[in-house]
């Protein structure tokens, strides 16, 4: 126990991110249900509008921060140094300290709900909603004060990453040559550092002004409340990146290896995330079109915004590519990656869709604009992670986690998901508006909304089952030997679970795959890379 | 190895701070009425900060710490007066900073130096914009 408290290993601190960010997902999940619960039926009374209103508010703010980027950091934490070849991360004393600042600022925010005065307005927190005048209560300031350290901590771990890829590659490693996972990795950890100042700074100013009397939200005062508006959305655009490109990372592992192919066009796939890095700090105004900002700056950030889609295309095409003709082995690591191609391309289409501004202003603030999000993140990031999971979980443990439940956990986690979701697109389209307590007895509301409950329930049924496999494995599951998959990257190379010190020796890598050098002397992929060059 | 790897650490944090300290200035500058620092106080405690930094760069971590902590001391004071979030935090960095001075291994020196000159620097903006107000 004392072990894991002071842990500064690289894997013991990543599994700690992991299932710390498994346990906010429990909560913000159950939060989702009371939710789904209150809107189930037209003019429900289950719980207060007050608390729908708390409910809300964290389930946004737990599953963007403390599930969505402490298990991506988890993910890069345990594996980047195994995947370069290197015995551990370059600044270990940070890890750890980058852990408990964001662990502790989870635990500060939940504290909130003890005293009775959980967070409430929105997980971004609107001026002049936010400020003392409409939010008297102390449910911000929790909010804000935990976010700071929770902040804190993402950039720490950020930092880590990048002097670890950095500095630590194994010998012959170039830049061209590091996984993928790695490469998106870099590029989040990157947008960490530049973005999460933007959220530091809005929450530095908006505690001045709820507890120092300032007024830089206060308009009454010189103030103006847009400019929380511009800063949050600073953040907040390039945010929604963070936590999708280590998880376009693992896809990119995962289906070359289960397709049995190199993945297709690997300049194609790095460069292009360096692309939506870059545009997704010019985009931010397109969540705040419904704002009189003039025809100008409207047309500028929706051009922006759908460009955005060339290169997550290029990316999208690439993995099609990646399987095609190749020998596909339907694992359920495959799977739940094959289900993230088609849905967040949903989620991508319904995003390209946003950035015309007259359809952004028909539907803002409606349900469309929940199923585009959860499209995104939940058959996105969630989906990629589920993949991810299944696949690096004989790594972690050293046992393979049961293939017959892990199908019935995704076709009930397929089924429930898109149940709960594609029918909120059709909600907005009607006109039902977000954040609504409760709703009168439209025509379709009622049966939509029941629809979208019952996927609901039968979306936590399969985590449930997931959560099940997991510890069912653990204990019980077939002893996963060194490199169950037949992949080609050196995490595999190493022993399942790894030692503490990951590598007797670190081979000098010469290629994309050099466990594929390895294992294939008479024709290596380095022979092919030199005649190219 | 280990000294780059801080180095290269302190150097992607300080970008990090930049981007903080270039909004809330932007912020201050447009939104907030900002206390004038271009007096006699602001510029005693510019020279003083000015010349720990100097004296980090010579190696002398004690000289920075005591002149660092007497610009900490007239920032809370002299300044203190009219409230003014920008300074404080700005001194809250410089508190961090003579703590991690006063404890850092030797190795570690080179690191917190670019952490102190970057907070010197910040100081100097702070200054010009205040001085505009």
């Amino acid at each position: 126990m004392t072990s894991w408290l002071c842990a500064i290993d690289h894997k013991r601190v990543g599994i700690l991110y992991m299932l710390s960010a498994l346990l906010f997902f429990l909560a913000g999940g159950m939060e989702a249900m009371v939710m789904r619960a209150q809107l189930a039926a037209p003019n429900l009374k289950l719980i207060a509008p007050e608390t729908y209103n708390q409910m809300f508010t964290m389930h946004g703010t737990t599953m963007i921060f403390l599930v969505a980027m402490p298990v991506l950091t988890g993910f890069g934490v345990y594996l980047v140094p195994l995947m370069i070849g290197a015995n551990e991360m370059a600044l270990p004393r940070l890890g750890a300290l980058s852990f408990w600042l964001q662990l502790l600022g989870g635990v500060l925010l939940y504290f909130s709900f003890a005293t009775g005065a959980a967070p409430d307005a929105g997980w971004f927190s609107y001026a002049p909603l936010s400020e003392k005048a409409f939010s008297p209560g102390a449910g911000v300031d929790y909010w804000a004060l935990a976010l700071l350290m929770i902040g804190s901590g993402s950039v720490g771990s950020a930092i880590n990453l990048i002097v670890t890829i950095a500095t630590g590659r194994a010998p012959g490693m170039t830049m061209r040559l590091v996984p993928l996972f790695v490469w998106m990795t870099l590029v989040a950890s990157v947008m960490i550092v530049f973005a999460l100042p933007a959220l530091a700074a809005s929450l530095v100013m908006l505690l001045s002004d709820r507890l120092f009397f300032a007024s830089f939200f206060d308009p009454a005062q010189g103030g103006e409340p847009l400019l929380w508006q511009h800063y949050f959305w600073i953040f907040g655009h390039p945010e929604v990146y963070i936590v999708v490109m280590p998880a376009f990372g693992m896809i990119s592992e995962i289906i070359p290896v289960f397709s049995r192919k190199p993945i297709f066009g690997y300049p194609f796939v790095a460069t292009s995330t360096v692309a939506i890095a870059f545009l997704s700090y010019g985009v931010w105004l397109h969540h705040m079109f419904a704002v009189a900002l003039g025809r100008n700056f409207l047309a500028v950030f929706a051009a922006a915004s759908m460009l955005i889609a060339v290169p997550t295309g290029m990316k999208i095409f690439s993995w099609v590519a990646t399987m095609w003709g190749g020998d596909i082995r339907f694992t359920t690591a495959m799977l739940f990656a094959v289900a993230f191609l088609l849905e967040f391309t949903v989620g991508g289409l319904s995003g390209v869709a946003f950035a015309a501004v007259p359809v952004d202003w028909q539907v803002t603030d409606t349900y469309f604009v929940v199923a585009h999000i959860h499209y995104v993140l939940f058959g996105g990031t969630v989906f990629a992670l589920l993949a991810g999971v299944h696949y690096w979980f004989p790594k972690m443990s050293g046992r393979m986690m049961d293939e017959k439940l892990g199908r019935w956990s995704f076709w009930l986690i397929v089924l429930g998901f898109n149940t709960a979701f594609f029918v909120q697109h059709f909600l907005g389209l009607l006109g039902m508006t977000r954040r609504i307590y409760s709703y009168p007895d439209l025509p379709w509301f009622g049966a939509l909304n029941l629809i979208s409950t019952a996927g609901a329930a039968i979306l936590v049924f399969g985590i449930l089952l997931f959560c099940a496999n997991i510890a069912m494995s653990f204990f019980f599951g077939t002893p996963a030997g060194d490199d169950p998959w037949n992949a080609w990257t050196l995490e595999w190379a190493a022993s399942s679970p790894p030692l503490l010190q990951n590598f007797a020796e670190v081979p000098e890598v010469r290629s994309r795959r050099p466990l594929w050098d390895q294992k294939h002397p008479e024709a290596p992929d380095w022979v092919v890379v030199r005649s190219d060059a | 190895m280990t000294r780059d790897r801080a180095q290269l650490g302190m150097a992607m944090f300080l970008m990090s701070e930049a981007v903080f300290f270039f909004l809330l200035v932007l912020a201050f500058r447009y939104f907030a009425p900002l206390p004038h620092l271009n007096s006699r106080n602001g510029w005693l405690l510019t020279i003083l900060l000015l010349t720990s930094a100097l004296s980090l760069w010579r190696g002398w971590r004690w000289v920075t710490i005591a002149l660092g902590a007497a610009f900490f001391i007239g920032e809370l004071f002299f300044l203190g007066t009219t409230f003014f979030v920008l300074a404080d935090i700005h001194g809250l960095h410089i508190l961090a900073g003579l703590i991690a001075l006063a404890i850092v291994p030797a190795s570690a020196l080179r690191a917190m130096a670019l952490y102190w000159y970057f907070f010197t620097a910040v100081w100097l903006v702070i200054l010009l914009v205040a001085s505009r107000a």
